[in-house]
């Protein structure tokens, strides 16, 4: 009996919603299109996994073998491209500043007669270090370069001194290193920020329509009337052909009534219970929509790899109770003003800046030690913790378990807290319709 | 003044003044408008000055140093713990023993560590007879900074006892002790960070995005502000009328861009100033684009609270498009196109050059002729859709 009640207010809030979203194209594509259309563009964005050649310039003072060598090692790298020959400092500064070119490299002209006197010869590289991203890689790049070259002419000077060739290696560097990366190997930036970047935005997303699809029917003076409607079944909300979903500016029109109609919009009692159903129920075709977002994205992330059946369903889990928890987060701002506008503009401050805070791109450690306590609130910062150590990492999936009940557990207390609020916001009429 | 905006909007006669709105009388009605709406106030003025403090927050320790990494000592010899000593000397990192590679492996996966050197049993025995030795270092591809610090950190250690074992062993031979340091590299690279002479991360990425928190918090106050005027029926005025609402709109959003260029920056010690008088002709270029972005968006979503519902999200997609953190020419190429659509694009950049790297107008003379031609194509937007509009019998 109890049951039924239950499982009928969340049957005729859907189909509420659903009455809703088909007659409002901006809300049906905030749900449907534009998640759909931004996980396509930022892998898309990805698509060349790779950064290859960045446009670097030379001035070469030296003109010798060793130096067109160098240059020649230069235009080689896979990172770098050598855009331009230049002859004075002040071109080459004229095509940073134009990022014609992102770094020079100089070849001073004592260059071939350090070499062949055993002499330190030195390369300078002056590089835009403003951009980050390309400096990084230059720097890299040029490194390789130069290691390359002294060990060609070191080895080159031991042979000469009568070492061996074979043992020439070891005399060079007694320890080498050996560099491993262990997980994404290949510096794949479309794993690396595509995959996570994707979830960010999706958040993101998530948080707006939570706070819309509750906020509107705040701001249209309509939430009354949703409760009764999924409560009692009357007025018949999803048939009327003059019913307010069709147009939530209709506001103004029954505004001249609403000052004798509010009281009586106001449900004499509320349950508790038929609200948490009845917030599942109006949040049912996001939850939908979402799940298929997040099952494409991780679809993405995983097609060239092999991950763990169990770790990519715990993945997909924590992904839905972070998108869940979303929606309940933006309802909560929005309910907690009572103003559809003031949840949007929380909304916004907590959640587009999230990526910058989580620690992917800056690392969590180097992250400073107050604003760590503001990453460690934002429940994206814990989703992409999982993400990454199950994903990339591949790590085994108990260390994960403890963030996908914390997120699981975050989500429920977040359903019971928008409820608390929409029956709180249920007995302030007066408070209604704020912008 | 005109008569219609001291009444409260009647829905009978919706529109019958603006028609005749002069630039001054848009302006200053615009004014009011912003600074009686709270929630325009907000996003315009307000939200900017916040992001100005807070969007810097994480990155204000600037350089990623003492990054946690684990050691496997297998060799155990007096090599072995010289290794470890420089190791653990080494600025970049912060050491942990570790007893085998699973343990360590287990501090990676819960983010304790960053990686991993692995000195193999043996290594000095090697050394000693001239053998070729080598240790192994494990850094966490997931994270690309931490990992570059882990190697550098690591190589820079090893390079410098392996160098000393060449030193001595050159010194042995009987080579003079200077020149046999001097060898140690062939071909040194001198590096020369320009502009961002400390390569901070903060200095490197927030005043690109100082300018999406402009573009983002003026597009959506402004399509708020004519998305609300609208709902009254207030929305629409002559050519003038607009002129003088995206007049006001921009030189408001001007000033916030003095903070962020004149005192935000400073306050947190990026690169700044290098072209000042090219900046501020930057903004006046920008604000009023942006703006009239804002009055067309307004337009199109037609409701209050839309241009926040719609527009939250895209701060992260145009950033990647913009060709600051990602390189352009790394983009598909349609994108490569579509991406000039966005003030941002051309903004970032031209921003960037002139203010933190002291380009002069000429030299980013590209950028102004972007901005330019977007202004223009957003407000011939502006006049079809001023004219589409008002035939529409929306609503009431």
């Amino acid at each position: 009996m109890h049951l039924t009640k239950l499982s009928e207010a969340f049957l005729r809030s859907a189909a509420y919603e659903r009455r809703f979203l088909t007659k409002n194209h901006w809300d049906f594509s905030m749900v449907v299109w534009i998640p759909l259309a931004t996980v396509l563009l930022i892998w898309w964005i990805f698509s060349q996994t790779q950064i290859t050649d960045l446009p670097i310039g030379v001035i070469d003072q030296d003109n010798s073998a060793v130096a067109n060598t160098a240059v020649r090692y230069l235009e080689a790298s896979p990172t770098l491209t050598v855009r331009q020959l230049y002859y004075s400092q002040a071109d080459a500064e004229a095509a940073i500043l134009q990022r014609d070119i992102y770094a020079v490299v100089i070849i001073p002209e004592d260059f071939s007669h350090n070499i062949l006197s055993s002499q330190p010869a030195p390369l300078t590289l002056q590089v835009n270090a403003q951009y980050g991203t390309h400096s990084g890689i230059i720097q890299a790049g040029v490194q390789a370069v130069a290691s390359t070259l002294s060990a060609g002419v070191e080895i080159k000077r031991l042979v000469k001194q009568g070492v061996a060739p074979s043992q020439a290696m070891t005399a060079y560097a007694p320890i080498s290193v050996q560099r491993i990366s262990l997980f994404n190997a290949a510096t794949n930036y479309q794993q690396f920020l595509a995959s996570t970047v994707i979830p960010a935005l999706l958040h993101i997303l998530a948080m707006v329509i939570g706070a819309t699809t509750i906020g509107r029917e705040l701001r249209d003076k309509n939430i009354g009337r949703w409760y009764r409607f999924i409560d009692t079944g009357k007025p018949n909300l999803t048939l009327s052909k003059t019913s307010k979903t069709t147009s939530s500016l209709s506001t103004k029109q029954d505004s001249s009534n609403d000052n004798t109609s509010s009281n009586a919009k106001v449900p004499n009692s509320v349950s508790l219970s038929v609200l948490v159903f009845g917030l599942l129920g109006k949040y049912f075709w996001p939850i939908l929509a979402y799940s298929l977002w997040s099952a494409l994205i991780l679809w993405l992330a995983t097609s060239n790899q092999h991950i763990n059946i169990m770790s990519l369903m715990a993945v997909y889990a924590g992904f839905l109770c972070l998108m869940i928890l979303s929606f309940w987060l933006g309802a909560i701002f929005t309910l907690n003003s009572f103003s559809l506008r003031m949840g949007l503009s929380t909304t916004g401050f907590i959640s587009a800046p999230s990526y910058a805070f989580a620690g992917v791109t800056f690392p969590y450690i180097a992250i400073s030690n107050s604003a760590q306590y503001w990453s460690n609130a934002l429940p994206l910062t814990h989703y992409l913790k999982l993400h990454i150590a199950q994903l990339q990492m591949q790590a085994p999936i108990a260390i994960s378990l403890p963030i996908l009940y914390g997120l699981m557990l975050a989500a429920i207390i977040a359903l019971l807290l928008a409820a608390l609020l929409t029956k709180r916001a249920l007995a302030h009429p007066e408070r209604w319709g704020a912008r | 003044m005109s008569a219609q905006s001291n009444n409260t909007p009647s829905k009978t006669k919706p529109t019958t003044t603006p028609a005749l709105q002069s630039f001054w009388n848009s302006f200053v009605q615009t004014f009011k408008d912003v600074f009686g709406d709270k929630g325009v106030l907000l996003m315009l003025v307000i939200a900017p000055i916040i992001y100005g403090f807070f969007y810097p927050w994480p990155y204000s320790s600037e350089v990623v140093n003492h990054v946690p990494v684990g050691i496997i000592d297998h060799d155990n010899s007096n090599l072995s713990r010289t290794l470890v000593r420089y190791v653990s000397a080494s600025p970049y990192l912060d050491t942990e023993r570790f007893i085998n590679e699973q343990a360590a492996k287990e501090a990676i996966w819960s983010d304790q560590i960053a990686g991993y050197m692995v000195i193999p049993t043996g290594l000095e025995e090697q050394v000693q007879s001239g053998e070729q030795a080598h240790v192994s270092v494990l850094g966490n591809g997931g994270y690309f900074i931490l990992n570059k610090n882990v190697q550098l950190g690591f190589s820079q250690a090893v390079g410098t006892v392996s160098a000393g074992i060449k030193v001595k062993k050159s010194i042995a031979k009987g080579a003079y002790a200077p020149t046999a340091a001097q060898n140690t590299q062939a071909v040194p690279l001198r590096i020369m960070p320009l502009y961002n002479q400390t390569e901070g991360y903060g200095a490197y990425v927030v005043p690109a995005v100082s300018v999406i928190i402009l573009q983002q918090t003026l597009l959506m106050a402004t399509a708020m502000l004519i998305g609300t005027w609208y709902e009254q029926r207030r929305h629409s005025t002559s050519i003038r009328g607009w002129l003088g609402r995206i007049g006001a709109l921009s030189s408001l959003s001007f000033i916030i861009g003095c903070f962020y260029y004149g005192w935000a920056f400073e306050l947190h010690h990026y690169p700044r100033g290098q072209n000042m008088l090219g900046t501020l002709l930057f903004l006046a270029l920008f604000c009023p684009t942006v703006a009239t972005l804002g009055c067309v968006l307004g337009l199109w979503f037609r409701q209050r609270e839309r241009s926040m519902q719609i527009l939250i999200f895209i701060s992260l997609p145009i950033f990647f498009l913009s060709g600051y953190p990602w390189p352009a020419d790394q983009l598909p190429q349609v994108l490569q196109v579509i991406r000039w659509l966005v003030p941002t694009t051309p903004a970032i950049n031209t921003s960037v050059q002139l203010n933190q790297m002291g380009a002069s107008v000429s030299q980013v003379a590209i950028g102004f002729y972007a901005l330019a031609g977007l202004w223009l194509l957003y407000f011939v937007l502006l006049l079809i859709l001023r004219k589409r509009i008002p035939q529409r019998k929306a609503y009431l």
